[in-house]
């Protein structure tokens, strides 16, 4: 007990000493911020008042995008902002009255973007009006003597050169989305661009190069005074995409009234020479901020413009799903050429009667004739003998059913059925007449014309899939170094090239022969190969949607096709909404492509090769072979 | 509670609680004015809501019987390690550091549980080793028990928080009664130690104590955050320049002032006044703290008020030194007064502790 009383003193003692060791330290402390605050108080506030260094963001330029052969697509163009400083400003009402009259705005607009600006502090500058054209910043400027509480600022803002074309393609920007903020990593700020849809989306990172810095001194109004030090944005790269103007253009000219999509691809690269949705949007729209009108206006068109119809829409294929099924057949010696079907224009099966689209029927036709004529009564028959899993096994090796992995965002992996989607994902059994259905490309089955594309490079190709893309290269703007894109293949079933020549061989006298149904597409100048199709409109939807609108319920036409026959450089899917028949509504296009790319007039023999290489710009060769003069 | 008086007639000690409140005040004032219009908008309500949490916090503390806490602090300093250790297995980085769990919108350090836990098991240590003489053993039982969430914590790796585990060690060291030797053996151990962790620093640790030792070597690095802190202090003069109108703060120069450097931002908008307010509620509040250490009933008593104030103590000269380039950045927030939920709510169950072990200072309570 006495010990503890003993060793409580000793404690005690201890605690003493802390007590005053704390008010020791803590007046040093006070001692600390006398020197600091009142010894030298003055020159810390001269330092304060003249000597503040801000940090500002410098914007990288963002890359431009050019097609294969460098013409521009994309550019930026300076856009000019209004900003009232209110320190400068002695009658804020008076300020906001002089620039509503002298540049005609909205006075009630200009007072409430005065009244949120409010709530910054007092050197944040408040934006008063964007996109000011050139008189209304020469008016302004005229007038800075008189009223400095306004200043001009340029920004870069994204110019689609040719507006609508290509839009989804190359998609747009908008402001960054707090999320995107987020999941970037605080990369972006809000009122950041960001890049949605499109190229502009997927090679993001690329196009918008790394942001600078500048430590700028500013006065005691936040104004800047000097630059102290200055860290370079690093520019974007700028995109050459492997679309060609040329056939881009063709294209959307031929789209101008109709709804629908084209795709022409390089089969050997995939590469995408162009690709139309309509109807399209400007992307323009979007950086000159859209009015709630205007975006209303675009997602209530019930033809639903910012979707990208190449990709994200599907569609019953209708007789262009007929080559792969017939390559199919004919490679598991299911049938052999000279196998025939008669077709008296309609045949029952599963006590269902189908009708083929020739009223009178076709007579006796065997493999060649079915496709040349597309007989649905013969492909009937085939896909009777296929049945549903082995069409399912021929379909998803041509890569149907599955997305093509273009570099665009919100693909579709469209729809291959097969007994056992049936029964576990659809929950009702499989009909063996859905089967008859889909072998002629109705029924469950559903693509995307990407696919198609994809597909028919693989079966032009011996059964590579090239990966569908846009990215052709990219260069570095100071440095002008390239780098391409190395094409990508998912490899397919190979195809045995005696089988393949009598299907391609079938698809050349649809548009070359006599009574082939593109006959009227043929083009002088290259000899193509294709396939038509006419897919009905059927399910409850679309007749919902229809209504009144009887021009709904039209049929969709389709049109595949390659070329040159015997070493396909280019292949060419069109699908036309509602368009009526394929032969008449969609092979059009694709001859007209096909013109634009190998000339109107008959081929000239080969040029020699020293010739036919000079124009190799960039490794852009490839473009110009095979040219007609 | 509002008289001070609770059922029994026994009163509580306002001064160490008026301090404390009038200091969490000062907090949320000035939380609020370094950042209403910017993008932290808002924190001086959360701040507010944290401050409510303490008190809850230290209320239960007063109530409960701390020799009860001390009885079971084992236990405790176990269960309070178990989140740091899957923090270090687990957690999300913020800020680059793995310090927080994340409970819907608000975020919690349980390393300053932690720090209660530890101050708690040091304690008992003392309670237990009743001589007036320091055995090695305790010495290196202190040593391990403060060693390991300082270890933990380092490996997050927060510096600073980690370092507000020592004032334990000192504690216990010298209120323990290390003889003149056993100081000078410790001073040449600190040291070889001190040498060796140089090389496990992270790079930005290096570069904030070579920041320390010579500030003008990078003014837009580093350098920066202390060079502007000190245009803050120092410009805010006698009086200050007013309230919300610090330019210093309210253009942003100030790094992080809503929290490390909050000091600076009263310092500018209320001046040496300001500082000399808030030093003067410290001087209150740790002063009567050691005076009622005194009085403890017991000596676990006495060293749990000891060990949570002198890190309380630590961490206001570290932070306060921090703004005037006295002590290098660590990342160690002024106590009441930076905005932080943790910490701040965690004070306060330091608070009610203190104020516990005061509240049954006669031996039959």
């Amino acid at each position: 007990m006495l010990r503890i009383r003993e060793d409580r003193q000793a404690v005690s003692r201890r605690i003493e000493i802390g007590r005053v060791a704390v008010g020791a330290l803590l007046s040093i402390l006070a001692v600390a911020y006398w020197s600091i605050q009142i010894v030298r108080g003055e020159y810390y506030f001269s330092l304060s008042e003249n000597n503040r260094i801000r940090a500002v963001k410098i914007t990288a330029p963002r890359g431009y995008v050019l097609d294969r052969n460098g013409a521009p697509l994309v550019e930026n163009e300076p856009a000019y902002t209004l900003h009232l400083y209110r320190r400068e400003a002695k009658d804020l009402d008076a300020s906001v009255e002089f620039i509503v009259t002298l540049l005609g705005l909205n006075r009630d607009q200009v007072r409430s973007r005065v009244e949120r600006g409010r709530r910054d502090p007092e050197f944040v500058p408040i934006p008063i009006a964007e996109n000011l054209g050139i008189e209304e910043v020469a008016a302004v400027e005229a007038r800075a003597v008189e009223h400095p509480e306004f200043a001009i600022t340029v920004s870069q803002r994204r110019l689609y050169k040719h507006g609508g074309s290509a839009a989804h393609a190359l998609g747009y920007l908008s402001e960054a989305t707090p999320e995107q903020i987020k999941s970037a990593g605080n990369v972006y700020g809000v009122g950041d661009w960001i890049g949605q849809k499109g190229i502009e989306s997927a090679y993001e990172r690329l196009l918008a190069g790394a942001s600078g810095e500048r430590r700028v001194i500013v006065d005691s109004h936040g104004r800047e005074v000097a630059e102290e030090a200055r860290l370079e944005a690093t520019p974007g790269q700028n995109l050459f995409l492997t679309l060609d103007s040329k056939l881009q253009g063709v294209a959307e000219d031929f789209f101008r009234e109709r709804v629908g999509s084209a795709v022409a691809l390089d089969p050997r690269t995939g590469e995408i020479l162009a690709l139309v949705s309509s109807p399209s949007y400007d992307p323009n729209w979007f950086t000159r901020r859209v009015t709630a009108a205007e975006w209303n206006g675009l997602l209530e068109n019930p033809d639903r413009p910012l979707q990208n119809r190449a990709i994200q829409n599907m569609y019953s294929p209708g007789s262009v799903i007929k080559p792969f099924l017939a390559y199919g057949a004919l490679a598991r010696g299911l049938v052999d050429p000279d196998w025939k079907v008669f077709c008296p224009g309609h045949a029952v099966f599963y006590g269902r009667e189908f009708h083929c689209h020739k009223k009178g029927g076709h007579g006796l036709v065997n493999l060649r004739d079915a496709i040349k004529e597309s007989c649905d009564v013969y492909f009937y028959n085939l896909g009777q003998k296929l049945g549903v899993d082995r069409i399912n096994e021929i379909l998803s090796g041509f890569g149907f059913g599955s997305p093509t992995g273009v570099d665009l965002s919100f693909e579709k992996s469209g729809l291959v059925p097969s007994e056992e989607w049936a029964r576990t994902r659809r929950g009702a059994r499989w009909y063996p007449s859905e089967t008859i259905s889909v072998s002629i490309g109705q029924g469950p089955l559903l693509v995307t014309s990407m696919q198609v594309a994809r597909a028919l490079s693989a079966l032009v190709e011996g059964g590579r899939l090239p990966t569908p893309h846009l990215f052709y290269s990219s260069q570095d703007p100071k440095t002008g170094s390239q780098l391409r894109y190395k094409a990508e293949y998912r490899q397919g079933p190979t195809l045995e090239p005696e089988k393949l020549a009598i299907v391609k061989n079938a698809m050349w006298a649809v548009v070359n022969e006599p009574g082939g149904t593109a006959y009227g597409s043929r083009v002088a100048s290259v000899e193509i190969g294709g396939k038509t199709g006419t897919a009905q409109v059927i399910g409850h939807d679309s007749t919902v949607r229809a209504g009144a609108d009887k021009s709904k319920l039209e049929t969709h036409a389709w049109f595949a096709g390659f070329g040159p026959i015997q070493d396909p450089s280019m292949v060419v899917v069109v699908f036309v909404e509602n368009g009526g028949h394929g032969n008449l509504a969609a092979a059009p296009l694709a001859k007209a492509l096909f013109e634009a790319r190998f000339g109107v007039a008959p081929a000239m023999p080969p040029a020699p090769a020293v010739q036919a290489e000079a124009p190799a710009r960039g490794g852009l060769a490839r473009a110009s072979r095979r040219e007609a003069p | 509670m509002i008289s001070g008086t609770l059922p029994g007639g026994r009163r509580l000690d306002l001064v160490v609680l008026g301090c404390a409140l009038a200091l969490a005040a000062l907090g949320v004032l000035f939380v609020a004015s370094a950042t209403t219009g910017t993008r932290f908008d808002g924190l001086a309500g959360r701040q507010a809501v944290w401050i409510a949490v303490g008190l809850g916090a230290m209320i239960a503390a007063i109530l409960f019987d701390y020799r009860m806490l001390l009885k079971f602090s084992f236990a405790i300093y176990c269960a309070s390690l178990l989140p740091l250790v899957y923090l270090l297995a687990f957690g999300q980085r913020i800020a680059n550091v793995r310090s927080w769990i994340r409970f819907g919108h608000f975020q919690f350090q349980p390393a300053e549980l932690a720090k209660i836990a530890t101050a708690l098991l040091v304690a008992y240590l003392f309670e237990n080793e009743d001589d007036a003489r320091l055995h090695a053993s305790t010495i290196l039982k202190l040593g391990a028990i403060v060693g390991l969430p300082v270890l933990l914590v380092f490996l997050q790796p927060d510096v600073g928080l980690a370092l507000t585990f020592l004032p334990l060690v000192f504690v216990g060291l010298y209120f323990g009664g290390l003889p003149a030797r056993g100081w000078i053996a410790i001073v040449i151990v600190v040291a070889l130690l001190a040498g060796g962790g140089w090389f496990l620093l992270k790079d930005y640790q290096k570069a904030r104590i070579g920041t320390f030792l010579n500030p003008d070597s990078d003014v837009l690095g580093s350098g920066y955050q202390v060079r502007q802190s000190k245009i803050a202090v120092g410009s805010g003069g006698f009086s200050g320049k007013g309230f919300r109108s610090g330019t210093q703060s309210q253009l942003r120069f100030l790094p992080v002032q809503h929290t490390d450097f909050i000091l600076a931002v009263i310092a500018e908008e209320w001046g040496f006044l300001g500082v000399i307010l808030v030093l003067a509620l410290f001087a209150g509040l740790f002063l009567r703290a050691l005076k009622l250490a005194q009085t403890a009933r017991d000596r676990g008593g006495v060293f749990l008020v000891l060990g949570l104030t002198g890190m309380m103590f630590f961490s206001v000269v570290v932070n306060a030194s921090m703004m005037i380039g006295l002590a290098p950045t660590t990342g160690i927030p002024l106590p009441f007064v930076s905005y932080g939920g943790s910490s701040v709510a965690t004070t306060f169950l330091a608070i009610g502790l203190i104020l516990g072990v005061q509240f049954r200072r006669f031996a039959n309570a």
